[in-house]
């Protein structure tokens, strides 16, 4: 191992989420800050194992073999997700709806669940009943897909996780949604997809998390994982949006609903102390939610 | 929640700094993290064709080279090091398995496109080392954090099954 220098940053990665996840930390003793790094990446291994679409054992699978009607137990976790994606639900008037992964799965982003009656195509985030025993009752038969928001619920942990170890200064980042703990300013470079800027976005945030959102690399196909709830019509195609919020999992979901409802989501911003920076189609930018 | 956007000039094209890769941890490194405290014996191997083939057949994952860079774990299991193709360019990783042949961890040693396309433009490199009016990026202390679209990690979870093969096929056979 590396000798330890005080105040040394730790910086590992591992492929979980589907996508590259980062964990950097400031530690006076190496072996303390790996120790932290470790429990950081199990901690999203664990939300990766509960909320996967894809593993056969995790509790959205154990929900989507279950047919309609059957109250299937979740872990604490996953409950704490779904009910936080029905609030997201309820707040956007179903323009973020973690249901659309039937729609995803007929564009061939996401494997059809074995041993899985096909959803109807008229359920929808009202559908799914989540009661206070973190019980599942699906009404109608669906698929849920959380990649809307368990990666920044997944980053949301693994802070708490280095917080607990007393890291005091970190980025947690799953493959673009990220997490800043310590005094800032910090500094965040966006990457909207668009390659030939004449100027580079960058995000000053002070301890806060960032989350964007963009379908612009699938454009050439005409398919998107971004779907508005309502009208299953793909979303982001030319547009990109940074979300700054406390939470990444509300940053997360947010990025979702402001490329589906672009200004009416205003008032959802604010109320939850988000800022919302939309690129659009021409290159222009706006500003949405508290700093507006 | 306080943030703003800055949108920062591109500067004139200076002699671009050439895009340095991202070590995260070297083999030895990633080897007493995922072994701790335990004696790592190298056990080269050299793939023959057929066993490629089969290996092939078995993971459906091409196999880039005949070449096996494993150690036995003096505590039971094996550290793999190995590396797949990127989006352009390869991807060095770290796989332990335990003494049954199960994944323990993964580990990405180095990364070479943590800024995608973007950092293939000579443009947006170019900002970067030179200096721009108010608030200069540091190379190195400013570009750490990056929020974009998910990059997919497809290209590992097939290097991984790949190497899950080759135990099955190969190394579980060999040290029965």
């Amino acid at each position: 191992m590396p000798s330890c220098s005080p105040n040394s940053t730790l910086e590992r990665v591992q492929p979980l989420l589907g996508t590259f996840v980062s964990v950097r930390v400031e530690a006076d003793d190496a072996k303390a800050g790996h120790r932290a790094i470790d429990a950081a990446f199990e901690a999203i291994a664990r939300v990766h194992a509960l909320m996967s679409f894809h593993a056969p054992q995790s509790d959205l699978s154990r929900i989507h073999r279950a047919p309609a009607g059957m109250r299937v137990v979740v872990e604490a976790q996953t409950a704490e997700v779904l009910r936080l994606a029905l609030a997201f639900s309820k707040w956007s008037e179903g323009s973020f709806d973690i249901t659309i992964a039937g729609k995803l799965v007929a564009q061939g982003l996401l494997p059809a669940p074995s041993q899985s009656r096909a959803p109807d195509t008229n359920a929808c985030w009202r559908d799914i009943e989540l009661d206070d025993g973190h019980g599942v009752v699906l009404h109608h038969p669906l698929w849920i897909d959380l990649g809307g928001i368990a990666k920044g619920y997944a980053v949301d942990r693994a802070v708490a996780c280095l917080q607990t170890h007393g890291i005091r200064n970190a980025c947690v980042n799953a493959g673009g949604d990220l997490r800043l703990l310590g005094a800032g300013p910090h500094r965040v470079v966006l990457d909207t997809g668009v390659a030939d800027l004449a100027q580079q976005p960058v995000l000053e945030v002070d301890e806060a998390a960032v989350a964007t959102s963009s379908s612009r690399a699938f454009a050439a196909s005409g398919i998107s994982p971004h779907v508005h709830g309502q009208t299953q019509a793909c979303i982001g195609m030319q547009d990109c949006v940074s979300v700054v919020a406390n939470l990444c999992a509300h940053a997360d979901a947010l990025t979702k609903i402001v490329l589906a409802s672009r200004e009416a989501c205003e008032p959802l911003l604010k109320q939850l102390g988000a800022t919302a920076y939309l690129h659009d189609a021409h290159g222009q930018w706006s500003t949405l939610g508290v700093a507006a | 929640m306080k943030s703003r956007l800055l949108l920062l000039p591109v500067a004139a094209l200076v002699a671009a700094a050439p895009v340095r890769a991202t070590v995260y941890l070297s083999i030895e490194q990633a080897q007493a993290l995922m072994f701790p405290g335990a004696t790592l014996t190298p056990a080269f191997i050299t793939l023959t064709a057929e066993q490629m083939k089969a290996i092939e057949k078995d993971s459906d994952v091409n196999v880039l080279s005949p070449q096996l860079k494993v150690w036995k774990s003096s505590s039971g299991g094996w550290f793999i090091a190995d590396q797949v193709v990127g989006k352009h360019d390869f991807i060095p990783f770290a796989l332990a398995l335990d003494e049954h042949g199960a994944v323990k961890d993964v580990e990405i040693l180095e990364y070479r496109e943590t800024y995608g396309d973007q950092v293939r433009n000579a443009n947006w490199r170019a900002q970067f080392t030179g200096k721009t009016h108010s608030a200069p990026l540091k190379v190195g202390a400013d570009i750490k954090n990056i929020s974009g679209a998910t990059l997919s990690s497809r290209h590992i979870t097939d290097g991984v099954k790949r190497l899950l093969s080759t135990y099955a096929l190969v190394l579980a056979q060999q040290h029965a």
